[in-house]
């Protein structure tokens, strides 16, 4: 019965998701002719907008006689990541984690905190480095694109590369993408289907162009609500309060005289991981090794799962969305820090950023610091943490931290 | 008149006509042996999204194709390296085919043979313009199908290299002696060809596809993956049950096949962490600190080389078929 239920909603949403598609296409052209909406054609979202950017990631791939490679994005991502971005590219099925959706504006792996952007060089660092362990691969090679030697007027701006308009095109899917949500929202709470009422109809524009004109103020106010989350992003970027004293460069230091302060900072960043107000070991295990309590589902999942009333849990349940191209829900599980992979990067800033800003769309929280909240952590117990996650890698390291050597090293310090 | 310096098979003196269809013999071989890294540029041109780098055909940005500045060819873009190569190493092929026809007609003594090499010819022109037609049109079907028929001129090929073999000629068919039958070297030749369609589909596959498309015919590749294993070793266990140290010439294609199929199998596994990773990332340390590198060496030439193995199974089971029919009889001297 619920099964048939949520189908017959489903069905029901037709004419206004034939609407969406329309009045996204009128604004935001063919996955083939994309182009920027007029409303963020103002200063104020220039760097979001060049129409190389467009013209050299979207549609077909192929060189022109011109000699220019286009069609980057069909060419590197459309496979997992789907022609609109939606994640549900037809290789999609057999990959764990799922392609990232651009469509809810959320990005894992970011100098920014959870609810905010990521920056440009966020999205950058994450094509440029991939995702070890997951299908994502690392667009290193796009860094250093040739252009044929026989042109040059056509050639990239100075400083761009292939792998920038790759960024900049996720940048407008997931811009067309959550103005497409937000219309589906819109037209599912306030559009009447029963009166008949429409979210978009081209048609009004002759019959009645003040509500015509009144609807359009709507929607360009949305997409430019959405384009500005990702102008003011890079004001919005993380500081990281640095204690050099705890800053290690790792496996150099392990070898230096700064080897037994690293010791007794990551029995300390040991004691704050299996501690109540960071609380770490509850989901990565009180060793790190990723076996704390069961794994929690991400928010995308939760979006049509949980929100939706369907226990993702539930083998059975989650099927009613199968019809819609939704594919078995995945837990997310905590990372296993012994294999020294850090998908967001590896640097002692790039994990401080994780620890304080939290994965967004993940089960992985923010921990504010005592500067910012009451009950936070204190600067040097985040950099302990770090050091003993950073740690854990290292087999060494974890031999002499059990062994008696350090409490000679705790000795001498 | 044309026919003039075309010898004859009843009058011609038996030494005579073996020593000079050796140059039908080479000729063929040449051309077979030439298809294989035609197959596998071929492949790298899929591997590396290159079959639009030249967007014009038959020639290559306005030039003749061997006309092109070999400079901008070498020192330019990989994908324009790659496509414009294959087209390079497609036209090798089709002179080597030319070859063959003008061979066969002057010096072939068996008439039939000489109607196939026609047929080769015609094959590989078709070849050539279908890769044509994908350029043109812009078609990445086009380019799917190209990638099929390929392998299946790599098997014609090979067949012609079988025909024109010592062996074909001075190896009496005797009745009894192969250790499968003609029927079953086919289904075997059909399912590796048909392995390599769904392959194609997996390889080719369009963006705009959904997963459960994708889904399908990677079910229907594993099973034809282990259908193909199950065919090679089984004839290779009928071999080595029928032998009794006597050459049929079965044994050596039959070897070869289970070698390249665990080849393949293992170069399978690889192209699935290449492009998709494995879903359990936690289950070995080497995996989880894995990063795909994007067209990277490694993982283009694993990808490929899964690609090209599966052509060269096609070539040997298409040896396998052919000895196998020559021994019961089924195929002319």
């Amino acid at each position: 019965m619920t099964q048939r239920m949520a189908i017959e909603n489903e069905m029901s949403m037709d004419p206004v998701r034939d609407d969406v598609q329309t009045l996204l296409e009128e604004l935001f052209g063919t996955p083939d002719v994309p182009k920027w909406p007029s409303s963020l054609g103002s200063s104020e979202f220039a760097e979001l907008n060049r129409p190389e950017w467009l013209d050299r990631a979207a549609g077909p791939v192929g060189r022109a006689n011109d000699k220019i490679e286009r069609g980057l994005y069909r060419k590197h991502c459309a496979h997992c990541h789907a022609l609109n971005g939606d994640g549900a590219g037809p290789t999609a099925y057999f990959q764990n984690p799922y392609p990232r959706d651009f469509r809810r504006g959320s990005f894992k792996f970011k100098s920014t905190p959870i609810g905010q952007k990521p920056t440009f060089e966020d999205l950058r660092n994450t094509l440029k480095r991939g995702l070890a362990g997951t299908a994502m691969p690392a667009f290193e090679s796009l860094t250093s694109s040739k252009a044929v030697p026989s042109t040059g007027d056509n050639d990239a701006s100075p400083g761009e590369d292939e792998l920038d308009y790759l960024v900049h095109y996720v940048r407008f899917l997931s811009i067309r993408g959550e103005v497409e949500r937000r219309l589906l929202m819109k037209a599912s709470s306030q559009v009447d289907l029963e009166k008949g009422e429409r979210l978009y109809d081209p048609k009004l524009k002759g019959l009645d162009a003040t509500a015509y004109a009144k609807r359009m103020e709507w929607v360009d106010s949305n997409i430019q609500d959405v384009a500005r989350s990702w102008v003011v992003a890079k004001e919005k970027v993380l500081s990281v309060h640095e204690v050099k004293e705890l800053r290690f460069e790792l496996p150099d230091d392990l070898k230096s005289s700064r080897v037994a302060s690293f010791k007794v900072s990551v029995e300390r960043g040991r004691e704050v991981f299996q501690g109540a107000t960071a609380a770490c070991s509850l989901c990565h295990g009180k060793e790190g090794e990723g076996n704390g309590s069961a794994p929690d589902f991400d928010e995308w999942t939760k979006d049509w799962t949980i929100r939706a009333g369907i226990d993702p849990k539930d083998k059975r349940a989650w099927k009613v969305m199968k019809p819609f191209g939704a594919l078995a829900p995945h837990r997310d599980p905590p990372r296993n820090f012994k294999h020294g992979v850090f998908r967001g990067g590896s640097s002692p800033e790039d994990i401080y950023r994780r620890i304080v800003g939290g994965i967004e769309g993940t089960p992985m929280p923010s921990v504010p610091i005592a500067t910012d909240h009451p009950q936070g952590l204190p600067i040097e117990q985040v950099w302990d943490l770090v050091n003993f996650v950073r740690s854990l890698q290292y087999s060494e390291v974890q031999a002499l931290s059990s062994s008696s050597s350090l409490d000679d090293s705790k000795g001498a310090k | 008149m044309v026919n003039s310096g075309k010898p004859n098979s009843d009058n011609m003196a038996p030494s005579v006509a073996r020593e000079s269809s050796k140059w039908v013999r080479r000729w063929a071989v040449a051309m077979t042996v030439m298809t294989f890294p035609l197959i596998w540029v071929g492949g790298l041109v899929t591997t590396y999204d290159a079959g639009m780098a030249v967007p014009d055909w038959p020639g290559t940005y306005g030039y003749n194709l061997w006309l092109y500045p070999w400079t901008t060819w070498i020192f330019g873009p990989f994908d324009l390296f790659v496509e414009h190569g294959h087209r390079l190493l497609g036209t090798v092929v089709g002179l080597l085919a030319i070859g063959l026809v003008i061979s066969a007609y002057f010096w072939e003594s068996r008439r039939w043979l000489f109607a196939w090499s026609l047929f080769v010819l015609v094959a590989v022109i078709a070849q050539g313009v279908l890769g044509g037609f994908r350029v043109v049109l812009d078609a990445r079907t086009m380019a799917m199908v190209h990638g099929c028929t390929g392998p299946l001129f790599f098997s014609i090929a090979t067949a012609t290299a079988v025909f024109t073999s010592k062996w074909w000629k001075e190896e009496a068919p005797n009745s009894g002696k192969s250790p499968i039958g003609f029927k079953t070297a086919l289904f075997l030749l059909a399912a590796t060809m048909c392995q390599l369609v769904v392959g194609a589909q997996l390889r080719h596959i369009q963006p705009w596809a959904g997963p459960r498309f994708f889904m399908t015919w990677v079910h229907l590749h594993l099973t034809l993956a282990a259908l193909v294993s199950i065919l090679v070793f089984w004839v290779a266990w009928r071999n080595r049950e029928a032998k009794r140290g006597e050459s049929s010439g079965i044994s050596g294609p039959s070897g070869l096949l289970v070698l390249l199929v665990l080849v393949q199998l293992s170069l399978g596994i690889g192209t699935w962490i290449c492009n998709y990773a494995l879903p359990w990332p936690g289950l070995t340390v080497g995996l989880a600190q894995y990063t795909i590198q994007a067209k990277g060496f490694l993982e283009s030439w694993i990808v490929t080389g899964h690609q090209a193995t599966g052509s060269l199974i096609i070539a040997i089971a298409t040896i396998l078929a052919c000895r196998t029919g020559r021994l019961s009889y089924h195929f002319p001297k």
